[in-house]
């Protein structure tokens, strides 16, 4: 297991009167190589849990291991910067993190900042902004003359310029119109399934979970109320209600259809398998 | 006569490329308009020319026979509403009773009469109990609320929605989405929604399309998302009905049906008839 949440717990303004327990004693394995979501209302804990995942928030209580670093409660870390280099972690409308004069400067910062030569760090640069689409005249432009969806994907860029063997993505569809969203996700799909990063996402877009991640993880009030299939959960009507989480429309869709007397097996998990064996049962 | 009609407008930021193209079209009263396009389309640009945020150089717009220009624009105001899309820029008083109540103070409503407008306007959005709350306690759906109510007690008879949903959690977004329906079967408000949500698209009246600055399509939703491929093609998404019909199409069964539960029905009699 690439990482291990062992009874960690973090509390913000420790020690104060408003102190807040954001996770509460987490116990979780996330697989290598598959896209896992982390979902949970507004407030339940899923960034301060994503924060650890590269030592941006250190546990009160509790261990973690990330790869081959451990980081433990209370002791010492004198691994962050390699750890950060393994573990990409790209922020909330992180768009607003460009900084530098140039796209091509903005994307070598995190290369050269993790030791490589100038020309490495711009090749690792133009490398990672064509895999985001970002087209070569555009390289020297100002990262604000860009769209609100190219800015995001030059931050991003910046991350797999690092090349990470983790990428963290906390919301990286909120606020981007539909195409945009569509240009993210298959993003993120080709880094898992072609360059075999492991992917795991913080989202509020139950369809885009059920559609592209494995496993889900669905916090509240900073503890774990499930992880698993994604598609078991989101099966599940008891476990959506418990979780106050709303039902993808092909799983509504799906239940009506198994409520009214058609057979759909467990692969019937996306339209094109549905269609197919609902109509077998209307021809006969 | 039409509420708003909009004639022969356009638009730009430089000369280069022109944001709204020669766009004509009217609203009538009490109706409930979509506008959707992918970023760039002119969306905003159009919503900021009918406000008068931005002004209108070429063409006209008149809202109820009223010219928007620099002379009638605070008369226009008066009757207009805004709700923009990031529910921490809006929020001026330092309790949602505070905020509701600052369009009031401005209109110069009488203090007695103030508690009662304000209880109104925040039952109707479903915060009576919030009356006091801070708006670092509240939501992003629950500040968008209050931003409608004190929007409401103005008493408009436009209110414009700028991607009012966008920046919610799902629960904000029903919570918005279920007002706005709400105030859509009220026949003296007209709404005009710049939204990227195709399923809220399917519950308005009409539904405008822009592309590239220029009105692409202007008609009922149903007829809008008919032809999927032709919205693809502006990159514009198609609601999951539509994604249903096309696939069983694809397998050869013909569904008629507006909604799902429709749609299942259907089935239910093919495979009965077989």
């Amino acid at each position: 297991m690439p990482i291990s949440f062992r009874s960690l717990s973090y509390i913000y303004n420790k020690d104060m009167p408003y102190a807040h327990k954001a996770l509460d004693d987490i116990n979780l394995d996330i697989k290598e190589g598959i896209i896992t979501a982390i979902i949970g209302e507004t407030g339940s804990g899923k960034s301060t849990l994503v924060e650890h995942l590269n030592a941006l928030l250190l546990p009160d209580e509790g261990s973690l291991q990330i790869l081959d670093y451990n980081i433990v409660a209370g002791q010492k870390q004198r691994f962050l910067k390699p750890l950060r280099k393994d573990v990409g972690l790209v922020f909330q409308f992180s768009e607003y993190q460009l900084f530098e004069e140039t796209v091509i400067k903005d994307v070598a910062f995190g290369p050269l900042n993790f030791g490589y030569s100038i020309d490495e760090a711009k090749r690792r640069a133009a490398e990672a902004l064509k895999l985001v689409n970002i087209s070569e005249d555009l390289f020297e432009a100002s990262p604000l003359e860009l769209s609100g969806g190219q800015k995001r994907r030059v931050a991003i860029a910046g991350i797999i310029a690092c090349d990470p063997k983790i990428i963290v993505l906390d919301e990286p569809t909120a606020g981007l119109d539909p195409h945009g969203a569509k240009e993210m996700i298959a993003l993120f799909v080709s880094l898992n399934k072609e360059m075999n990063k492991t992917i795991i996402i913080v989202s509020h877009d139950n369809e885009m979970v059920y559609n592209y991640c494995e496993e889900t993880v669905v916090l509240s009030h900073g503890k774990i109320k499930y992880h698993g299939p994604t598609f078991d959960l989101f099966c599940d009507r008891q476990k959506l209600a418990e979780y106050d989480l709303l039902e993808p429309q092909i799983v509504t869709f799906r239940n009506a259809l198994i409520e009214n007397g058609f057979k759909l097996s467990k692969q019937a998990r996306t339209l094109d398998v549905i269609a197919k064996e609902i109509a077998e049962q209307v021809k006969r | 006569m039409s509420l708003i009609e909009i004639k022969n407008v356009d638009y730009s930021y430089n000369d280069t490329r022109k944001a709204v193209d020669g766009i004509t079209f009217d609203i009538e009263k009490g109706s409930y308009v979509t506008i959707i396009g992918h970023n760039g389309s002119g969306k905003s640009t159009l919503a900021k020319l009918i406000t008068g945020l931005l002004p209108v150089k070429n063409g006209s717009i008149l809202i109820d026979g009223l010219e928007v220009n620099e002379q009638n624009i605070s008369a226009i105001r008066k009757r207009l509403g805004i709700v923009f899309q990031n529910p921490d820029n809006q929020f001026i008083g330092s309790t949602v009773k505070d905020d509701i109540a600052f369009g009031l103070e401005n209109k110069q409503v009488e203090s007695a009469d103030m508690e009662g407008i304000i209880g109104e306007y925040a039952e109707k959005v479903g915060l009576t109990e919030y009356l006091d709350y801070e708006p670092q306690n509240l939501s992003g759906g629950q500040k968008q609320r209050v931003a409608i109510a004190g929007i409401l007690a103005m008493k408009p008879d436009i209110i414009i929605f700028d991607e009012a949903t966008s920046m919610l959690d799902p629960k904000g977004k029903k919570e918005i989405k279920k007002l706005m329906y709400d105030l859509a079967g009220d026949d003296t408000i007209t709404i005009i929604s710049i939204t990227h949500d195709i399923e809220e698209v399917l519950q308005s009246d009409d539904c405008i399309v822009l592309n590239k600055g220029k009105l692409f399509m202007h008609d009922k939703p149903q007829k809008v998302f008919a032809d999927a491929e032709k919205l693809r093609k502006i990159d514009l998404d198609v609601p999951f009905v539509e994604l249903v019909r096309e696939v069983f199409a694809k397998n050869k069964i013909k569904l008629k049906a507006h909604d799902l539960e429709g749609m299942v029905a259907e089935l239910c009699r093919y495979r009965s008839d077989h």
